[in-house]
């Protein structure tokens, strides 16, 4: 306890490191997930293509893998990035994937007729969006945007391979200097510690979106789920073929 | 009644699934004022014939003409400015579940710009006083019935005060004891002298307000006629049959 007291302005340090990476990180992957995801959407094509493109890309790619293809392949590019910038451009990359995910299923949940009531009443593409399909895909997108959101608090940790001194990254610090110094080894004591600060971190945010489902839930759908279920009926199915 | 203009008419419509016709040359015009019901077994047609009047479906050969203008299938901006002067309710009342009734009803005609927010609730509200769901506006869809739903889906087409209204077998998938009260609402419409185009299974309501029932079977209109006579005394052997079997 005393050592870790003792190394608190260096946690601090590193976990302001942390925070700052992770609300970036969060804030990118969701702007960019969103517009992702309503790409994957629209009826023009080649913006489904380069959405799910982008998608398979790098859902397929480990994120180490991925961050530090970014820090070194960079350059190939002409661009320089410092290990804070590479690691907030994969983080978002890998979390904009993953997100524009669960934005398409978002959207995919809303039933079709959905879309054509709306039609059938003259609103434009974008009304139809904005006020019909938008706020119907947001209930059900939540829970695994939290999902997302603690995966990506937890994958800022993997800055530390490209030199990050992040949370992770210090407390690992504080257990080499320690070792050399008094000859002990207090990693189970100073990894326990970082441990339960993740868990911390990630508990707070699942309860904040938790409560932001709550209210989103009862403010807008009430019970949404849980009515009448639309009939999509023999009778149209056997029409439609 | 065919000397009135056609608000609505359809040329030579066809319309194919992945190699099956739905549709196989269909005309029908729908006259101001005139009200048209169009029954058929399922799968005959009649729920992509309707679909197709507002441009839900596109078409792959025919016209459809919307106060005698003509407008292709491809032409989505000028379909869309069409639909807000038709009106459609479908066989599973769409409401949208996240907006209360008067949203529900107001939205449309507020971003259309046909209204101002007041107007457009004044609107609603006296519609819905009309419908008999006066007490409703602050409700949200899934605290309504079926029959009630259907009402309010109603009412949101009427509020951009439509010159014709569709409507794709709106009692279909209500419990028996809902149906009454949407016919009685149509039946009020019908009152008023609104344009409209039903497809229904409801052949007591079809004798009692239509003007001509057409009968489509297998993408093509095989008899059509005034409800008597289309009734007592059918032609076509297929129409025979099938009234046999509903009534």
């Amino acid at each position: 306890m005393e050592l870790i007291l003792k190394n608190m302005p260096l946690f601090l340090q590193g976990l302001e490191r942390t925070f700052v990476l992770a609300t970036l990180t969060l804030l990118f992957s969701t702007v960019i997930s969103a517009i992702v995801g309503v790409m994957s959407v629209t009826r023009f094509r080649i913006l489904r293509i380069v959405a799910l493109a982008y998608v398979e890309f790098f859902r397929g790619v480990p994120l180490i893998v991925n961050v530090l293809f970014v820090y070194f392949g960079a350059p190939l590019v002409g661009l320089s990035l410092g290990p804070f910038q590479a690691a907030i451009v994969s983080f978002t990359l890998w979390g904009s994937a993953n997100g524009a995910e669960i934005v398409r299923g978002g959207f995919n949940s809303v039933p079709k007729h959905q879309i054509a009531s709306a039609m059938a009443l003259g609103l434009k593409p974008w009304e139809i969006m904005w006020f019909v399909i938008g706020p119907q895909a947001l209930l059900p997108i939540i829970p695994p945007f939290t999902g997302l959101f603690t995966l990506l608090v937890q994958a800022t940790s993997l800055g530390a391979i490209v030199g990050l001194t992040e949370f992770f990254r210090t407390g690992q610090i504080v257990v080499e200097r320690v070792t050399i110094m008094t000859g002990d080894n207090p990693a189970y004591l100073i990894y326990g510690f970082v441990l339960f600060t993740y868990m911390a971190i990630c508990s707070v945010l699942t309860s904040l979106t938790r409560w932001l489902e709550l209210h989103i839930g009862q403010r807008r759908g009430r019970d949404v789920r849980r009515g009448p279920a639309p009939l999509l009926p023999a009778s149209r199915t056997v029409e439609s073929v | 009644m065919s000397d009135a203009r056609a608000v609505v008419s359809a040329r030579g419509l066809v319309k194919r699934y992945k190699g099956m016709c739905a549709l196989d040359g269909v005309d029908l015009e729908i006259h101001a004022g005139e009200i048209v019901v169009i029954v058929g077994p399922s799968g005959s047609g009649k729920s992509t014939l309707i679909r197709c009047l507002n441009g839900l479906e596109t078409i792959d050969a025919g016209s459809i003409r919307i106060d005698g203008r003509e407008i292709p299938s491809q032409a989505r901006e000028e379909w869309r400015l069409a639909r807000q002067r038709i009106g459609m309710v479908f066989q599973d009342y769409s409401l949208f579940p996240h907006f209360t009734v008067l949203r529900n009803i107001t939205l449309a005609p507020i971003r259309a710009g046909r209204l101002s927010p007041e107007e457009a609730d004044k609107t609603a509200r006296r519609l819905l006083e009309r419908v008999g769901l006066g007490g409703y506006a602050n409700a949200y869809p899934a605290e309504l019935s079926g029959g009630q739903q259907q009402r309010v889906a109603i009412v949101r087409a009427l509020a951009m005060a439509p010159e014709v209204m569709l409507f794709d077998e709106p009692t279909s998938a209500l419990d028996p004891e809902m149906i009454r009260e949407v016919l009685d609402v149509m039946r009020q419409l019908s009152s008023a002298g609104m344009t409209m185009a039903i497809v229904t299974h409801e052949m007591g309501f079809a004798r009692e307000v239509a003007d001509r029932i057409v009968f489509i079977d297998r993408g093509r209109i095989v008899e059509t006629g005034a409800p008597e006579q289309f009734l007592r005394s059918p032609r076509s052997p297929r129409l025979q049959e099938f009234l046999a079997k509903i009534l």
